[in-house]
């Protein structure tokens, strides 16, 4: 329950629509519609919800009941369109109340991925033959990068997370290798592990590299956040998925082998249930403190934009540049 | 794979022009003429070279004898479209001075492949936007504070005592230029803190980690992408045209692009350019391997360059998307 002394604040990114007497604010996946005399009272007062102005201060100024806008601002804030800011600092998030933040974020952060124009220029038949191989190829370089960031992020574990992530490489350093049998029955092996990836699928490696020397869990955050692209018990973002294979076979024949790699890959990620890694992650690290929940949000956040911009290489480096598998330079070759 | 698949390798092309039913190819060297069919011939042999499609799949899509694809082979190499991968490569050496050569041999073409993306001719041709502009300069701002998470650690890797020297000598000089770039930022109408606590872009952030992983590498690979980056900023001529003209078409201020200028130019009075050949001085032998993983850093640096384009022009472009960024705050956001 809000005090008067309390600092409400519209969520930045929250959007407000107005319609008639109604008004529908969102943020993220939340929504709460106002009607009447709240939609009235929440339009007089929207511009000093600003994390600057207490209550009382709010009340005086627009000559309102302070109960009754800190009534509405409960409600707002029990939607999650809302947040009181208070003096205090020192709160501590556990890690399963994290776990819950983390992955409503995640699922928004994951939207521009979902609806990338590359998916639907494969789904159309409309992608080149540049940008299908160069797709496997990437994901190879990428799934190959376990190597790197999990081999670094056990390494510097802290004694809490070493458990967890010591059993994730062991169970993932070896994946890339299914990978490279789909890429084997198009281009000779030597070829495969000598070849190059975009700039961006490095800099998604990168990413997680760094991370992964810097903070165990703020890695596994942003890891986690990779790991939801593979793991999904939604039925309907699998049905997606089957979609996009059947219609990559249809288009482009030759990616059969690919296909079936991509397949095996996420089955045995599933096999493995690192769908729940992350939460027993979260069971067992002490409170965070909102430095710590802010820097392990803000690398999931990262992540989510290293994986667009993943995306944009495949799609738009290879449009440009449609030269698929990728050789290191040598001295004759520029 | 074939005995052709394993000897030749496609040298590579940095323009293809079409034109009057030929396409003329670019190479750092030289410009291949090509008629159309020659054309259609040429992509097939460079698409199926790094295969496992056999000869005779090769000689059915060029439609000629399979006896005669060696000869059509070799006949681009005589053009220099491709080239024999030497057997004895390994044992190849040469010395820092020489493949500095080499280097200069491809600068300026790795250079127009970093800058073809088409955010330049957008710029310049009136279709970009001051929003653009900036939102650049917010990048090139993070880009080169994050000197800071590189160039000490090119330092902390470079084993050999002059090569250490030289590059704590170019961070000493270069530490501190961001300050040139908030500088503009604020004549723009930021203020400092909105800059200084904002986080940069994907790709910006990962030319520096690139950077860092160069650094842990090899210190020549690091120092080869570094003067690939000192290379953009050379020559006033090629960088003017580009700030003279988006001040005219975007209304930026004088005082936004003088701290650019005065930044070039120090870059210039320092002789930054200069820097890879003295480090290579100290080098007196490489072996081929090693000149060849140091060419691909540089290389891959020009194609990071190129990306890192891309992602400014795509998230500037869009008028919703917050500029600056700031970090994500559990308690606003």
């Amino acid at each position: 329950m809000s005090q008067s002394s309390d600092l409400p604040l519209l969520r930045k990114g929250a959007t407000v629509a107005r319609a008639n007497d109604t008004v529908v604010i969102r943020h993220l996946r939340d929504e709460i519609t106002l009607e009447g005399a709240a939609a009235r009272l929440f339009s007089r007062v929207e511009a000093r919800l600003n994390g600057q102005t207490p209550i009382e201060a709010i009340a005086e100024n627009f000559s309102e009941k302070p109960s009754r806008l800190r009534a509405l601002f409960d409600q707002l804030e029990k939607t999650g369109v809302l947040a009181f800011l208070s003096a205090r600092d020192d709160v501590l998030v556990s890690g399963m109340d994290f776990y819950q933040i983390h992955r409503q974020h995640c699922a928004v952060w994951l939207e521009p991925v979902y609806t990338h124009p590359f998916w639907e220029k494969v789904v159309s038949g409309t992608a080149t033959r540049a940008q299908v191989i160069g797709f496997a190829f990437e994901k190879y370089h990428y799934i190959e990068a376990a190597f790197e960031h999990m081999g670094i992020a056990a390494a510097n574990a802290t004694p809490e997370m070493m458990p967890h992530l010591a059993r994730h490489f062991i169970e993932e350093y070896t994946h890339g290798d299914i990978y490279r049998k789909g890429l084997r029955s198009l281009f000779p092996d030597e070829l495969i592990l000598r070849s190059q990836p975009l700039p961006s699928t490095r800099a998604l490696v990168n990413y997680l590299n760094e991370s992964a020397q810097r903070s165990s869990f703020a890695y596994y955050s942003g890891n986690e956040l990779l790991q939801m692209t593979e793991n999904t018990d939604d039925e309907r973002a699998g049905g997606a998925v089957d979609e996009f294979y059947d219609a990559m076979r249809k288009h482009y024949p030759y990616t059969d082998k690919l296909i079936d790699s991509f397949i095996a890959h996420t089955k045995a990620d599933q096999k493995l249930g690192h769908a729940d890694a992350f939460l027993l992650m979260c069971k067992s690290v002490p409170p965070l403190t909102r430095r710590e929940v802010n820097d392990a949000l803000n690398v999931a956040k990262n992540m989510a934009e290293h994986l667009v911009l993943f995306m944009d290489g495949i799609d738009t480096y290879y449009e440009h540049f449609p030269i698929v598998p990728r050789r290191a330079c040598d001295l004759t070759s520029e | 794979m074939s005995v052709i698949q394993d000897q030749y390798r496609a040298k590579r092309v940095y323009e293809v022009t079409r034109l009057n039913g030929t396409a003329a190819l670019r190479l750092s060297d030289r410009v291949v003429e090509l008629g159309e069919r020659e054309y259609g011939w040429y992509q097939k042999v460079v698409s199926w070279l790094p295969t496992v499609r056999g000869t005779s799949e090769l000689s059915r899509e060029l439609g000629i004898d399979e006896g005669k694809v060696p000869h059509f082979v070799e006949a681009l190499v005589g053009s220099g479209l491709l080239y024999r991968v030497r057997v004895d490569d390994t044992n190849e050496k040469l010395t820092g001075l020489g493949f500095h050569s080499k280097f200069s041999g491809v600068l300026r073409s790795w250079l127009s492949e970093a800058f073809a993306h088409p955010f330049w001719e957008r710029m310049m041709s009136g279709k970009g936007s001051a929003r653009l502009f900036t939102g650049w300069l917010i990048e090139l701002y993070h880009y080169t504070k994050n000197a800071n998470r590189h160039m000490p650690l090119s330092c902390a890797y470079a084993h050999e005592k002059p090569i250490k020297q030289l590059r704590a000598k170019h961070y000493a000089e270069e530490w501190n230029h961001y300050h040139y770039f908030m500088k503009s930022l604020k004549a723009l109408g930021f203020t400092e803190p909105q800059i200084a606590e904002s986080v940069p872009l994907p790709m910006t952030l990962a030319l520096s980690n690139f950077m860092r992983q160069a650094a842990h590498t090899d210190i020549l690979a690091y120092s080869i992408c570094s003067a690939v980056l000192e290379g953009t900023t050379t020559d006033r001529g090629t960088y003017n045209p580009y700030y003279q003209r988006s001040a005219e078409l975007y209304g930026i201020p004088k005082e936004a692009v003088s701290p650019i200028y005065a930044h070039l130019d120090l870059d210039v009075q320092y002789q930054h350019s200069d820097l890879f050949q003295d480090i290579l001085r100290h080098v007196p032998e490489m072996t081929s391997e090693r000149a060849s993983v140091v060419l691909s850093y540089g290389h891959q640096l020009v194609e990071h360059i190129w990306m890192w384009t891309d992602n400014i022009e795509k998230y500037y472009q869009i008028d919703s998307n917050p500029m600056p960024r700031r970090p994500f705050d559990i308690r606003v956001d």
